[in-house]
Formats: C-alpha cells, sequence, structure tokens
C-alpha cells in the first residue's frame, strides 16, 4: 500500500448545518401533521367559536363588546394551547420518533430551539385564529341586535391575549420536558392550571396570611391581573408574577430542558 | 485485514449503566465496500453499540468514529450516515409518505425523492399513504430501510433490518446491501439470527454479555473454529470404510447413513482411494457457523443449551 492512501473520511463540505428555520419548519409540520394534532388544533377553534356564541346569546347586549369576546378566546386558549405543545414535545419519547429526530440533528439543543420557535409560531397562529373568532362572536352580537363596542384596549391584547398565552405555552414546554410523557404531562397541566388555583382560592379564604402569601406563590393567581381589571399589573403584582414564575416557569423549564438534553431515547 | 482503512472505527468502547456493564471495551472496525454483520443473543450489546455510534446515548469510556467524526461533527448526518435503529420507533399515527416527508425536508431533499425511495423498497402507493399502526414489521423494515437510504449515505447502520422480512425479504435485503457495498458503501448490520447474517455478511463480529467474542471474515472464523476437523462420509459398503479407516489410525463412528470421520475430507478420500472403496458421499463436517456462535457466545445464551452442556 501507498504511502499516500488515506483513511475515508467523510466529505461533509457539500452539506451545511441544517438551518434553524428548516428545523422549525419541520417541528411546526409534525405538529399539525397527525390526526391527533390537526384535530386539537381545530378543536381549539371550534371550542372558541361555541363558546362565543353561546355568550353572544347569553348575556345582556349592553356587555357584547369586541374587548369581551377577546377576553373570552384568549381564555379557551389558554387551557387548551400548552396541550398542543405538551404533544409536540413528548411525543418524541410517547410515539418513540425521537429515535430519528435526534440522529437527523443530533445537537439537541438546537432540536429544542426549533420546537420554542414552531410552539410560538403555532401559538401566534392559533391566537389570530381566535382572535377572527372573536370578531365572529361579536358580528354575531350584532346580528342579534347589539351595537358592541369594537375599540380594545392594547393592554388586553397584549397582557391578557397574547402574553398570558405565551406564558401558557411555556408552562407547557416546562411541563413536557420533565415528566416526557404525553398522557402524564397533560394530566400534570390541568393539575396546574385548574387544581392548583382552586386550592389556593380555598387557602387564600381561610386566612389573610394566606390570602397575601398565595399570588407570590401561586402562577395562575399571580396571573390574575394580566387578564382581568384593566389589564394592567401594578408593580407589587408584576412582582409577584416574576416571583411565583420563577418557581412555577423558570425553574421547571431549566430542568426540563437539561432533562431533554440527557435523556436516553429508547 | 488491512487491505483498507476502515470506515467505523469503534475503539475500546464501554458502557455502564449504573454497576452494569452493557459493553466492555468494544473494538472493531468496518470497512467500505464490506457489510459487517454483527451478531450476538437477545442483550449482548448490539444495540447499545450501535446508538452510541450515532450519538443517542453517551459512552463511559473509549472512542467511536464515522469517518473520522464524531458522530456530532456530522453536520446534516442524515446525508452521510442511514440509520435505522427501530423500525417502529415512529409516530403510529403518521403515513409511511409523511414520515420519509419529514425526513426529506429535515435533510434539505426535494419531495421526489420520497417517491423514489417508496418505490425503490417496494411499498405500493396505497401502502406508503396507510398510518403506521396498520404496517407490518415487514412493511415497518422496507420504510425503515428507505428512511436510512433517503439521504443517499456512504454508511449504513441498521439494527436488526431483517426482522420481520420473509425470506424473499431477506433476499432482497441482501441484494441490496451487497449492490450497495459494491458501489463503496459501508454497511453495519446486527441480527441475533445467524443464518440471516451468514447470507448477508461479508465480515462478522459476533458479541455475547458486551464483549467481542471473535472478529473476522466468514472463512477465517470457521478455519479457526476450534475441534479437529470432522468428515461425513457414506460409501457403498460402510464397514470396509470403517475398517480401512480404523487401520488408518483414525477413529470413526456412525453417523446415520454413513460414518463421522476425524480427519479431513481429503485425508478420508485418500484411505477411500487405497482402499478402492466407492464413495457416494463426502463432505466437510466442520462446525457451521451456528455451531461457532453458539460455541462462542454459550457462556451468555440465556438458555441452557444440551450441546453446550456435552461438549
Amino acid at each position: 500500500m501507498s504511502a499516500t492512501t488515506a483513511p475515508p473520511t467523510l466529505d461533509v463540505s457539500g452539506t451545511p448545518q441544517v438551518p434553524m428555520t428548516r428545523l422549525a419548519a419541520v417541528e411546526m409540520r409534525k405538529a399539525l401533521d397527525t390526526r391527533a394534532g390537526r384535530w386539537f388544533a381545530g378543536s381549539i377553534l371550534g371550542l372558541v367559536l361555541v363558546v362565543c356564541l353561546i355568550v353572544a346569546m347569553a348575556i345582556p347586549d349592553a356587555d357584547k363588546d369586541f374587548g369581551l369576546f377577546l377576553q373570552i378566546a384568549g381564555g379557551v386558549l389558554g387551557y387548551f394551547l400548552p396541550i398542543l405543545i405538551i404533544m409536540l414535545v413528548t411525543s418524541e419519547a410517547s410515539q418513540r420518533n425521537g429515535l430519528v429526530t435526534f440522529t437527523l440533528e443530533p445537537k439537541r439543543s438546537r432540536v429544542v430551539q426549533a420546537k420554542f420557535i414552531a410552539g410560538v409560531l403555532l401559538a401566534l397562529g392559533v391566537m389570530v385564529l381566535a382572535a377572527v373568532v372573536a370578531v365572529i362572536g361579536t358580528l354575531f352580537a350584532t346580528v342579534l341586535g347589539a351595537s358592541p363596542e369594537w375599540s380594545i384596549d392594547g393592554h388586553l391584547v397584549f397582557n391578557g391575549f397574547i402574553l398570558a398565552n405565551i406564558i401558557g405555552i411555556f408552562v407547557g414546554f416546562a411541563i413536557a420536558m420533565l415528566l416526557m410523557n404525553t398522557p402524564g404531562a397533560i394530566v400534570g397541566y390541568f393539575a396546574y392550571s385548574l387544581i392548583l388555583p382552586i386550592a389556593a382560592g380555598l387557602l387564600s379564604a381561610l386566612s389573610q396570611t394566606m390570602h397575601d402569601v398565595i399570588p407570590w406563590i401561586e402562577f395562575n393567581t399571580a396571573q390574575t391581573p394580566l387578564f382581568s381589571g384593566d389589564y394592567q399589573p401594578t408593580g407589587e403584582e408584576w412582582a409577584q408574577i416574576a416571583v411565583s414564575g420563577t418557581i412555577w416557569l423558570i425553574i421547571p423549564l431549566t430542568f426540563g430542558i437539561m432533562r431533554l438534553l440527557r435523556i436516553e431515547f429508547k | 485485514m488491512g487491505r483498507l482503512f476502515p470506515m467505523i472505527t469503534i475503539d475500546r468502547l464501554t458502557k455502564d449503566y449504573g454497576s452494569f456493564r452493557a459493553l466492555d471495551e468494544v473494538s472493531f472496525v468496518c470497512q467500505p465496500g464490506r457489510v459487517t454483520g454483527f451478531l450476538g443473543p437477545n442483550g449482548a450489546g448490539k444495540t447499545t453499540t450501535m446508538r452510541v455510534l450515532v450519538g443517542l446515548t453517551p459512552a463511559t469510556s473509549g472512542s467511536v468514529t464515522i469517518g473520522g467524526l464524531d458522530y456530532h461533527q456530522i453536520p446534516n448526518p442524515g446525508r452521510h450516515v442511514g440509520v435505522l435503529l427501530d423500525a417502529s420507533a415512529q409516530h403510529a399515527g403518521r403515513t409511511g409518505r409523511e414520515i420519509l416527508g419529514i425526513a426529506a425536508q429535515t435533510m434539505g431533499l426535494p419531495a421526489a425523492r420520497v417517491d423514489q425511495m417508496l418505490e425503490m423498497v417496494s411499498l405500493e402507493r396505497s401502502e406508503a399513504n396507510r398510518r403506521l399502526r396498520n404496517y407490518s414489521l415487514g412493511m415497518k423494515q422496507r420504510l425503515g430501510i428507505a428512511h436510512a437510504l433517503l439521504g443517499d449515505p456512504s454508511v449504513l447502520i441498521l439494527d436488526e433490518p431483517a426482522n420481520g422480512l420473509d425470506p424473499a425479504g431477506i433476499r432482497w435485503m441482501r441484494d441490496l446491501l451487497k449492490g450497495y457495498a459494491d458501489r463503496g458503501g459501508t454497511v453495519l448490520l446486527s441480527s441475533h439470527l445467524l443464518n440471516e447474517v451468514e447470507l448477508i455478511a461479508d465480515e462478522l463480529v459476533l458479541i455475547g454479555h458486551g464483549r467481542i467474542v471473535a472478529q473476522g471474515d466468514k472463512q477465517t472464523l470457521l478455519a479457526s473454529s476450534k475441534g479437529a476437523a470432522t468428515t461425513l462420509v457414506t460409501a457403498l459398503d460402510n464397514d470396509a470404510l470403517k475398517g480401512a479407516l480404523t487401520a488408518a489410525g483414525i477413529s470413526v463412528t456412525a453417523a446415520g447413513a454413513g460414518l463421522r470421520v476425524e480427519a479431513t475430507p481429503e485425508q478420508t478420500s485418500r484411505v477411500a482411494l487405497d482402499a478402492r472403496l466407492v464413495l457416494t458421499d463426502l463432505r466437510s463436517g466442520a462446525a457451521g457457523l451456528e455451531d461457532l456462535f453458539l460455541d462462542l457466545t454459550s457462556d451468555s445464551q440465556r438458555d441452557v443449551l444440551d450441546q453446550g452442556a456435552s461438549a
């Protein structure tokens, strides 16, 4: 053998790293290309529509303003949008396609980034559609004889609709990555979003001390000023959101990412 | 060996799960143009080795490289290394076509490549549009092969690819992989079924209990298998042949319609020739790959074999 014969190597010069835009596009495709994903996204919007129509028929004409319909649409999304994200993340383990995802892009942090980008874009897309549904609800109210107020409070749009929902999907991310199991994460999410605030409310009613402490440690309670009142949390309320958010969002998200980066996908 | 440089190099790879040592200083190489069969009983460490190779499982110590690179260093690895670890590890609610479509999009390949691959693995249009949960194991394997070949890689890593294929399917896979290797590709495939690997692989690596117990090409392995040469022979007059052989100092036992002789076929034939005896059957009774396999991995077999106990 001649000394010039080199060991075979892979010529990787022609294949640049998969760009983040493509990874994110793939993740969005994966969120919507299964029956579960498509039906779930469709059902959320369907539910928003049904709730808006019922409200349009049930409440006094004087209250039927676009702002109210938008608030209702945001509230419904708040409960269900995180589930879409949970399915996007946990299917890698529950459906075991993580084996393929992480061999096609072995740098896991890039896959996590792609899922975050895809999740936020999807959520924004669903929010826009939900806002359209809120318009439909308001128009329906007009048909029923009300003369709705169309102008809306910018704080409602940003704090009550967009920010509250973005926080919700990040909580979904955190729970999904921590549990890496679809049913478990969905149950966990509902325990967090439904049971926890009720428990917090009961405790608040028991003592004044509890009432004062709860907004600092219970994230749902702390977020209430975002989508009620004048939609503008006070300085103290923002501080409560930051403190409880650290407990219920930042810390779980950090541990969740660490887990996803290390977990052995079987 | 030494005529080619390896494409895949696994060097003293060790993997511990707590106190359990799944892989113990595993070293072997895979060369371009060859199909390397990775053979061992269930739980011997084949899958773990392959998982480390593609970066899904971190090694405790040792190194693995593909074309001189750590898997994590390969940009867009699907274009270089085709991987099939588990054909069922896909979202059950996606169609076969969609599964390939996602991979093609990730790798930056045109959608037409998906149809090309579906055709290559003989999945019909209607089958490709079915959801994975409705696939038979054989169909999943074909889809998995299509998935691995999608990026036109120069290295293939396949875990139990023939599992669930019918005999025609195994033959198809053999032709496919031989052709791929003949064009310069490197193939590493695992199996716990001997005859499967015997048909497909050029080189064999045998693993048991996380340790490599033998490696080399088929001929070398068979030649080095322990035990003296044996021959199975049948003559028109077996008694006369037995007498002649015994007189030559060769031990003989009856076996079926003929004799088992502790000598090579050549030695046996010479004795028969000298004694002017007509033979109707003469063949090597050397242990096949199966015996070798059972022998080499006997202390790691889950089932106690009578054969192993009496050997």
